[in-house]
């Protein structure tokens, strides 16, 4: 196991923070922690990375206990922290040099250049920090978990401030990564299409509590949001819009309604229950994923109580 | 070379090379000139005696030391994490007590580098006079835990309050006080109060024994007590910056 | 005629402040070292010695004896604060027996210019006045300390240094940021 936490809390100032987090993270899986602002993403992710103690629960990073092997944890796993700050009068080269260092690694030229072209940075560009754009400077952070040869990648908004190119170029290191390594990347992210190309296991937390962790292909298949939404465009106004089973209609706007079709009503049978109805449909568009019900069904307060 | 070195090297390396260094080391310099041009156009000042000069200029050197110091202390923790570069720092295998280790030692190349900045001036206003030597020498044995106590301290309330502008604020004003000496007249600092604060301040034990080596040539036993002041204020602010950053809070 | 009477009073105090000093218990004398130089200035070294004797039939206890430097210079007559010019300004002795002389040095550096006057006072424990030195004379010549040559290339050259260093700095960052422009266009 790379990671596994079992029923881990942890009260700050006498608040409780995390009420009881679930993650099991295998090698070569990127799993993707989400959850609205504030569940407790981050937390969770510095209480594995040996940044606070655990009040209580089961809290192991490669067969370790982050906490009390610290140093031999951070020796073997890469972060990209939320806010990744860096010396802003360094320039690129020198400061994964200098940075190397403190893993005892000493980088030739072409070893960082190669390193920095693997993000997409420009292996020659000798500008201070400073000057570099967000992106740039994500890229870079990323560069910089990279540097130890990580068994684990933990990565919080890893694709932040990068463009649809860049967001692409980094999947793919990312993806390359577990092929090629088997490394584990735990990412935390916001961006659920980056969850939905990259991740092969999700964990969900809302009010600091995992509210559901597994694979994210039997999460979709079974979870309570199984099933598809379609928006319709129709020539004229239906003569029924009540089902009996299976097909819910959620909204109207003008010529266009948007339905819901259960997972035990398969879309041929829908098709031709609405044309029964009357329904003269002109488009049918797919839309949202099964993620994004299966997120917001999750994260709703009523839906977490 | 250790994570401490690596550490101070990069914290050294901020000074030298970041425009914010530079601008500090420039301000520093300003001050010096000014103080030395002061002795220079003004009638009075310019006929005071050379070791008098060295003494004033040994002083002030002291006093701009500790505030490099206060301001670099109070930005080591606080700014580092304002800016978010703490925490990649916590997340590599170097443990808490070498990145405090190695920002101090940043900050002994700050004085370092002062120190040396300040020896021109030293030479330009005492040259032709007593002491000299005793003056750069001393300035080094005194003004050293001082000014590194002050970074210290400042180290750790930088840690504690994880904020710069109050970490800054707190050192600051601790310097003032405990810097009155150059400011108060010899007459304030006879009263019991002043005599009782002057034995204990580091300020003034180094200020002293510049007064007693430099203008009276009164020998190294002499300072003795002094220097040991000096030596308990540099033991004491270490123990308080070491234990202030086991409070540091991600 | 009105001042015969303040005259005579004034002989009357005369007369007995000699005859106090006659009884003295103590006689202080002040000289110059003669390896003094003849026309000190500014920083020079001075030393004066003092002999403290007791001229009386009886020990004199509780001696404290000090120096006291004044500035004479006309218009600018003024005690000086020895804070500065010397680490040596008194003595003590519990008890000198009759006849016992103790000879004490001053050691002193010159740290203004002017006309000074020094005298050496002392108290004794049943001696109601305070016992004076003769009072001794010397001048101090003026010497400019702090040389303009040495500190004038000192305070322009330092921060003309750091200031280059910075403008080199800055120089280099716009011309990066005009390539990222560049680039960016």
């Amino acid at each position: 196991m790379l990671i596994e936490i079992d029923g881990l809390e942890l009260s700050l100032h006498q608040r409780l923070i995390l009420a009881g987090v679930n993650l099991h993270m295998q090698p070569g899986d990127i799993y993707g922690l989400l959850g609205p602002n504030g569940a407790g993403k981050s937390t969770t992710m510095s209480v594995l990375n040996g940044l606070r103690q655990a009040s209580s629960g089961h809290v192991s990073v490669l067969e370790m206990d982050p906490w009390t092997q610290r140093r031999e944890v951070h020796r073997q796993i890469g972060v990209l922290p939320e806010q990744a700050g860096f010396y802003d009068w360094m320039n690129a080269q020198d400061y994964l040099r200098w940075f190397a260092e403190l893993y005892d690694r000493a980088l030739a030229v072409g070893e960082i250049q190669l390193q920095l072209a693997q993000v997409g940075l420009d292996a020659k560009n000798a500008d201070p920090i400073g000057t570099y754009s967000r992106g740039m400077k994500q890229r870079l952070g990323l560069a910089r978990a990279l540097l130890n040869r990580p068994k684990l990648l933990v990565l919080d908004e890893p694709t932040n401030g990068l463009d649809p190119r860049g967001r692409r170029e980094i999947h793919d290191v990312l993806l390359g990564l577990t092929r090629e390594s088997g490394v584990g990347v735990l990412l935390c992210t916001h961006l659920l299409d980056d969850v939905d190309r990259l991740c092969t296991r999700i964990g969900i937390l809302h009010q600091g509590k995992t509210v559901v962790e597994g694979s994210l292909s039997e999460l979709l298949a079974g979870g309570p949001a199984a099933g598809m939404r379609y928006r319709l465009r129709l020539l004229a106004p239906p003569l029924r819009t009540e089902f009996a089973h299976g097909i819910r209609v959620v909204a109207q706007e003008g010529q266009w309604w948007r339905l819901d079709i259960g997972s035990g009503t398969s879309p041929q049978d829908a098709w031709r229950e609405l044309l029964d109805a009357g329904w003269a449909v002109s488009e049918i568009h797919r839309e949202g994923g099964g993620l994004e019900d299966l997120y917001l069904n999750l994260t709703t307060t009523e839906a977490a109580a | 070379m250790t994570s401490i070195g690596l550490i101070a090297r990069k914290e050294s390396g901020e000074l030298l090379k970041s425009g914010r260094g530079l601008a500090w080391l420039l301000a520093l310099s300003v001050i010096l000139s000014v103080f030395s041009l002061l002795f220079v156009s003004n009638t009075e000042l310019s006929l005071l005696d050379n070791a008098q000069v060295v003494y004033m200029v040994m002083g002030t050197i002291t006093a701009l030391g500790a505030l490099l110091a206060v301001v670099l202390g109070s930005d080591a923790i606080a700014g580092e994490r304002e800016r978010g570069s703490l925490v990649p720092l916590l997340l590599t295998p170097v443990s808490t007590g070498d990145i405090v280790f190695g920002k101090m030692g940043g900050q002994a190349v700050a004085w370092v580098v002062t120190y040396f900045l300040s020896l021109p001036y030293l030479w330009a206003v005492g040259s032709s006079g007593q002491n000299l030597v005793e003056a750069v020498v001393y300035l080094a044995l005194l003004g050293t835990p001082v000014v590194l106590g002050f970074g210290f301290f400042s180290l750790g309330l930088s840690a504690r309050f994880g904020n710069v502008r109050a970490a800054l604020i707190t050192a600051l004003i601790a310097l003032m006080l405990l810097a009155s000496p150059l400011l108060l007249g010899p007459g304030l600092r006879q009263s019991t109060i002043g005599k009782a604060f002057d034995t204990v301040n580091p300020f003034s034990a180094a200020v002293n024994s510049f007064d007693s080596v430099v203008i009276d040539s009164q020998p190294f036993s002499m300072q003795l007590g002094r220097f040991a002041v000096t030596l308990v204020w540099l033991i004491l602010t270490l123990w308080f910056a070491g234990r202030s950053v086991r409070t540091v809070e991600i | 005629m009105k001042s015969i009477p303040v005259w005579l009073f004034a002989c009357l105090l005369i007369l007995a402040a000699a005859s106090a000093r006659a009884a003295d218990p103590l006689d202080i004398s002040l000289s110059a070292q003669p390896s003094n130089p003849a026309t000190p200035q500014m920083g020079d070294h001075l030393n004066f010695v003092s002999a403290i004797r007791n001229t009386g039939q009886t020990p004199a206890q509780g001696i404290v004896a000090w120096i006291s430097l004044v500035q004479v210079d006309p218009g600018h007559e003024q005690p000086v604060d020895l804070e500065d010019w010397s680490a040596h300004k008194a003595v003590t002795r519990a008890i000198l027996a009759p006849g016992e002389q103790i000879t004490v040095a001053w050691p002193m550096r010159l740290i203004q210019a002017g006309d000074f006057r020094v005298v050496i006072s002392a108290v004794e424990r049943d001696t109601p006045h305070i016992i004076t030195s003769p009072f001794l004379d010397f001048h101090v010549r003026r010497k400019p300390v702090v040389e303009s040559k040495r500190v004038l290339p000192v305070a322009f050259g330092v921060p003309g240094l750091l200031g280059l260093a910075m403008f080199w700095r800055l120089r280099r960052r716009w011309s990066v940021s005009q390539k990222l422009d560049r680039r960016e266009k």
